[in-house]
């Protein structure tokens, strides 16, 4: 892809952070957050598994809930629960708290609930929808930005997908306009952005190709680039580029104190230097089969564990989604 | 040879391999099969999803949902000989779930309106984790056939790996639910004598749904129930056999795990909800450790003597001063990779040995395995005592 600018992710009123389950996601939607609520600007995260997983990267060992707590200045973090929010839904449409508690909490109509489609992923783009509109005290919006970490069963497509399904099904009612609402918010090109996450390995690059075409013939979600996370450093030094190629040279029978087996060195920088190669190869395939700017992020040789590791993230994140790309 | 694997691979039925996505897991249920053909068993690998170079392996980019002998050649260069064979197919959900409405419908009409109805496709990929219980489906069909001596189970990538275990359960219990015989039968409950609050405020939910949903929305629903419920008992026999397979003595389990600390937690977790389902841990197969290749360094004696042995091996000069340096912190970061990765996997060691399950570890390779010898390679470390660099 040609080095372009893109506008800046933290411009955005929402966005979608999708990905197989392992790429990162909430790394990238905690670090998204971050660079945002520095930058002046008022985030809600939106979590939406079944465990919380964003307060722990955020500095917090205590659960948010679906009330939400800000948990960095400017930075609020929810869970989403989709029956939390139906029976909100609910009892602002029938107005009779106790009873919609009642039959909520009913062991069948769960049991309906649970196997019906649909509804969540409704009701949780309709409360998003909402807190999108919400208006704080000043007057402005609520939130500046909303980012949602999606969840990773298929790539969180059916989650963007139910709007539209529902508008070609239902004729008319409030449902209706309500999914017409939503619709026109997610196909938003300036307040709405789609962000896949991949990682340099070929299932889950071919799967992000897969997600971006079926965004492209389908939802109609802005998309415009791929975070690629976890590429690992370039495996030797400058000047030094050839050092697996000078470590095989070294004679079998090479007296080296520490070491039995010099030819280990040898297999050791080769293994190291072919991991790199795939992960090049694959970040490169993933911008040829998507069509789109990749933006890679560093492997973090410990994992992602707390608020340093997402602030080292971050900053990798929002200069070069700012700037330009591969 | 590690006899609780080959063990396995001989007495069960059918294995099936679990684990969070993006571990590996075909490529495990893959190179199992290959294991288990070796072995002389006449061999089912059913998978979901594969990536496209191991499917194009493995041939499976020409197979329909049917199982398919694997070509000749394809046996050779996996070394596996008569009477062993190695089938394998992908499995289709959305086909097999129509497949189970034609099987169960009592009239053709009855079918007809099922696989008509408008919501029936969204309900169909939906309904009960219907996808996963699809899976089972399919094993406990070809498992009653005498074609194949082992079935290995590459279960579907879902966001919550054990859905399919609750599947079989979940359809019975949703279609016995009071809601449900509401919906079936609205005259029959509003007919009753104190009937009873809940149905009441169900009742008005419904309503409420109704008049957000616009017209007909319910009564789609409340069709599709109706005609499903003439199948129910047939789909319900079938659910129970189902589970009885998979809890019984010829079905074993084996969970498929990546390295490092993030994905071993994962693995733990999906363990310990394993256990509850009481399903029978088998093993555990690590992928991708990082192992040593060959014996680990002397740090200490590497970081003094060693380090000036080495930058006079590779060229007395201050190219093989730096050259050395960067060799030797090249291995220190290698060693902590190693050490990371062994770490990682301590709770799922002790998890495997008190359940009295194997724990293989599998290396990283140079480059991911895509094709067959990748395949047979990884077959080899399977039944092998320790695992060796490849």
């Amino acid at each position: 892809m040609l080095s372009q600018s893109l506008p800046s992710l933290t411009r955005r009123r929402l966005v979608v952070v999708t990905g197989k389950g392992g790429t990162g996601k909430s790394s990238v939607t905690a670090a998204l957050g971050l660079a945002a609520a520095r930058e002046g600007r008022r985030v809600l995260l939106v979590e939406t598994g079944r465990d919380e997983v964003l307060p722990r990267l955020l500095g917090s060992e205590r659960a948010v809930g679906y009330a939400g707590r800000e948990l960095q200045p400017g930075l609020t973090v929810m869970r989403m629960d989709p029956y939390e929010a139906l029976a909100e839904y609910l009892t602002l449409q029938l107005g009779l708290r106790r009873l919609v508690r009642g039959v909520l909490g009913n062991k069948g109509f769960r049991q309906l609930l649970d196997a019906s489609p649909g509804w969540r992923e409704l009701i949780t783009l309709g409360k998003i929808w909402h807190l999108e509109q919400q208006l704080g005290p000043g007057g402005g919006p609520l939130f500046d930005l909303i980012v949602v970490d999606a969840p990773a069963t298929g790539h969180g497509l059916t989650l963007l997908d139910v709007p539209r399904v529902v508008v070609a099904a239902v004729r008319a009612g409030p449902l209706r306009v309500n999914a017409e609402r939503v619709e026109s918010m997610l196909r938003d090109p300036v307040a709405t952005v789609l962000l896949p996450v991949a990682l340099p390995e070929e299932l889950p690059a071919r799967e992000t190709a897969e997600l971006v075409s079926s965004v492209r013939h389908g939802i109609g979600i802005p998309v415009d680039r791929v975070i690629v996370n976890g590429m690992p450093a370039p495996p030797f030094p400058k000047g030094l580029e050839d050092l697996d190629g000078m470590l095989e040279a070294l004679p079998p029978d090479a007296l080296i104190p520490g070491l039995q087996d010099p030819a280990v060195l040898a297999r050791c920088a080769h293994h190291v230097g072919e991991r790199h190669a795939l992960a090049d190869e694959f970040l490169g395939s993933i911008g040829a089969w998507t069509g789109l700017p990749t933006v890679p992020l560093p492997l973090l040789s410990g994992g992602v564990h707390g608020i340093a590791d997402v602030e080292s993230l971050a900053r990798v994140l929002v200069p070069k989604v700012g700037a330009a790309a591969t | 040879m590690s006899p609780q694997i080959i063990e396995m691979l001989r007495q069960r039925r059918i294995v099936v391999c679990v684990g969070c996505g993006g571990v590996g897991k075909t490529t495990t249920s893959a190179a199992l099969g290959i294991a288990a053909a070796r072995l002389g068993q006449r061999t089912l690998v059913l998978t979901i999803d594969p990536a496209k170079r191991l499917a194009d392996a493995l041939g499976l980019d020409r197979l329909g949902s049917e199982p398919t002998r694997l070509s000749h050649s394809i046996h050779e260069r996996a070394s596996v000989a008569a009477p062993g064979e190695l089938s394998a197919m992908m499995l289709d959900m959305k086909h097999t779930f129509d497949g189970l409405v034609e099987r169960f419908a009592k009239t053709d009409a009855e079918r007809e309106r099922i696989l008509r109805n408008p919501i029936y496709e969204h309900v169909s990929d939906a309904l009960a984790g219907s996808a996963e219980y699809s899976a089972m489906e399919k094993v406990f069909e070809l498992s009653e056939s005498d074609a194949f001596d082992l079935i290995i189970l590459d279960t579907p990538p879902s966001q919550h790996a054990l859905d399919f275990l609750e599947a079989p359960a979940r359809l019975m219990a949703f279609l016995e639910s009071s809601i449900v015989q509401l919906l079936l039968h609205p005259a029959f409950a509003a007919g009753r004598t104190g009937f009873r609050w809940f149905q009441r405020g169900a009742a008005r939910v419904l309503q409420t749904l109704e008049k957000l949903s616009g017209v007909g929305f319910l009564e789609d629903i409340s069709e599709f129930l109706l005609a499903f419920e003439g199948m129910s008992e047939g789909f319900q026999e079938r659910a129970r056999e189902v589970q009885e397979l998979l809890f019984g003595a010829e079905t074993g389990f084996v969970l498929a795990a990546g390295p490092g600390p993030e994905a071993s937690a994962q693995a733990t977790s999906l363990l310990t909800r394993l256990d509850a389902t009481g399903a029978r841990l088998e093993g555990v197969i690590l992928n991708r450790v990082l192992l040593w290749p060959g014996e680990a360094p002397d740090f200490d004696l590497l970081a003094g003597p060693g380090q000036k042995a080495l930058a006079h091996a590779l060229g007395a000069n201050p190219r093989g001063d730096d050259a050395a340096a960067a060799a030797i912190s090249l291995m220190r970061d290698f060693a902590a990779g190693v050490a990371r990765d062994a770490q990682a996997s301590l709770g799922l060691a002790e998890h495997a040995s008190r359940a009295g399950a194997f724990l293989r570890r599998i290396p990283e390779f140079d480059r991911d395995i895509a094709d067959l010898d990748g395949l047979a390679v990884m077959a080899d470390l399977l039944v092998e005592a320790e695992a060796q660099w490849p």
